[in-house]
């Protein structure tokens, strides 16, 4: 048990973290490239107005056109990401690991609200999960690695829930929730989880090209 | 009721509650969690004397520690402190908070002796 333990929360949280901030950096790095190499004149009519502009309007629920008219799918997807970010980096149970180790503590969520969020979390990742064996249009276009990522994305959460209330197997659950989570962080930048990297990009140029060329709003 | 039944009564009543509270020490079954404030966790288990024998540790001051410059004294002990007397809630310059405190002298040498509790639940149990 302490040598399993010691083992997932050492050298694999390790290669864990600097695969997925390493991960990250190429990522970015190796979009900025190719955008360089191949169509450098899009740095021409990049503009931070414009970009920051599309960036905002697709982050607030509500404010662009597209997320009109989908409510429900922009409300699930919202509160989603929102808890999906928020709770990992806020658990008091995370920061106090970051605290013995690192000697680094910021203030926590109350443990209430991550439990509620992380149920949020759990929820949406069902509505996804059946819209896509539901919906005919998404069905069309949904593979393997879609329900994959799902899970990977759902796994640290029911472990953690799980754990949290020390239900029966508490240790066995931990050690999973570790590894899960760990699984979670490399697949970030290689995976299609990239799109969280990735999605201020995207806006950024979409809304630049929409407001510096074509003169039109991309939201 | 007769006169001396009560009596007895109020003596037998009296007696539980001077040994219980002068076995308190050897009763103490969780650690004191309300200097925390507002605790977010159930207070961790600890059954101070059944732990103290099962994982052989003679020494008071292995726990109850007295330092000095920074070194600490082989031969002091202080038991008849809290550790709440000298780690605050928040950490102040350099000693660690008392969460901390706890943490690092409990989990650290579980995690070094490979034996007793390492995770969350496991000591602070629901
Ligand atoms: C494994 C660590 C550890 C060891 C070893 C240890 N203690 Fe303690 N003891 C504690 C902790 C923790 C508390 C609770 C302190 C607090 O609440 O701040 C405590 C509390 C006490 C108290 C107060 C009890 C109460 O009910 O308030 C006494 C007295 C005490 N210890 C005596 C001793 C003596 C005597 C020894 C050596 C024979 C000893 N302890 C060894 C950890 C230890
Ligand atoms: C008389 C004051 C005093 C009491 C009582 C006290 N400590 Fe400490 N403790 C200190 C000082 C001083 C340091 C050294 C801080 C530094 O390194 O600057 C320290 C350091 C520590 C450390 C880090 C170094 C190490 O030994 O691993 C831990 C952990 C710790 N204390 C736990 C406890 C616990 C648990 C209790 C209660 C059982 C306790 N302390 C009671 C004064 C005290
Ligand atoms: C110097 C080493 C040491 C320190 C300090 C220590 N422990 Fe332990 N603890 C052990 C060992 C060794 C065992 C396993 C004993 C056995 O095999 O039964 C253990 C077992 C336990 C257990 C499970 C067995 C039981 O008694 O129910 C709990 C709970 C526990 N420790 C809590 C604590 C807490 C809380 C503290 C801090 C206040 C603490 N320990 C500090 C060495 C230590
Ligand atoms: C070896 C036993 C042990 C383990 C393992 C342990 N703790 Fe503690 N913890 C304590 C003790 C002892 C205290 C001091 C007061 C109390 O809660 O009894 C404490 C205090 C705390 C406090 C401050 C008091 C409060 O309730 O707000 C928090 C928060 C906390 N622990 C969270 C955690 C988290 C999260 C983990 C897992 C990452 C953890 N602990 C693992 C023994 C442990
Ligand atoms: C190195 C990786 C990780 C470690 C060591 C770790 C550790 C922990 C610990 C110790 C707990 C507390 C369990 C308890 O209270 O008993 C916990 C809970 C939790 N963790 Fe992690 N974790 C890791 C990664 C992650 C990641 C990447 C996520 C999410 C993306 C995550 C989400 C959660 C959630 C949702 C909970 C439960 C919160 C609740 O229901 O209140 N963890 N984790």
């Amino acid at each position: 048990m302490h040598t399993i333990y010691q083992f997932v929360s050492g050298p694999l949280a390790w290669i864990a973290f600097i695969l997925f901030a390493g991960g990250c950096i190429y990522r970015v790095a190796a979009l900025l490239h190719t955008v360089y190499q191949k169509e450098r004149f899009i740095f021409s009519y990049m503009s931070w107005r414009h970009s920051l502009n599309s960036i905002f309007h697709w982050i607030i629920p509500f404010a662009s056109v597209n997320s009109r008219k989908h409510p429900v799918m922009t409300v699930v997807t919202f509160v989603f990401h929102i808890s999906l970010i928020l709770v990992p980096i806020f658990l008091l149970s995370h920061i106090v690991l970051w605290d013995e180790a690192w000697n680094i503590t910021w203030p926590a969520l109350p443990d209430g609200l991550a439990d509620v969020m992380t149920v949020l979390v759990i929820l949406s990742c069902v509505f996804f999960l059946a819209r896509r064996i539901v919906l005919p249009e998404v069905k069309y276009v949904t593979s393997a690695s879609d329900y994959v990522i799902l899970a990977i994305v759902a796994a640290p959460f029911i472990t953690g829930f799980y754990a949290y209330h020390q239900w029966p197997g508490y240790s066995f659950v931990m050690i999973l929730h570790i590894l899960a989570g760990e699984i979670m962080l490399i697949a970030i930048p290689f995976s299609r989880l990239r799109h969280m990297l990735f999605s201020v990009f995207t806006r950024a140029y979409m809304g630049s090209e929409f407001g510096g060329v074509r003169h039109a709003r991309d939201w | 009721m007769s006169k001396t039944v009560l009596v007895i009564k109020w003596a037998v009543f009296i007696l539980i509650f001077i040994t219980s509270s002068a076995l308190c020490q050897y009763d103490m079954v969780e650690i004191d969690n309300s200097v925390f404030g507002d605790p977010a966790r159930p207070p961790s288990v600890f059954e101070h004397d059944a732990h103290n024998e099962n994982a052989g540790l003679d020494e008071c001051n292995i726990c109850h520690h007295v330092y000095e410059d920074g070194k600490k004294l082989e031969y002091e002990s202080s038991e008849d402190m809290y550790c709440s007397d000298c780690h605050s809630v928040k950490s102040e310059n350099g000693s660690p908070s008392l969460r901390k405190a706890f943490h690092m002298n409990c989990k650290g040498c579980h995690l070094e002796q490979k034996a007793g509790p390492v995770l969350c639940g496991e000591c602070h149990r629901k």
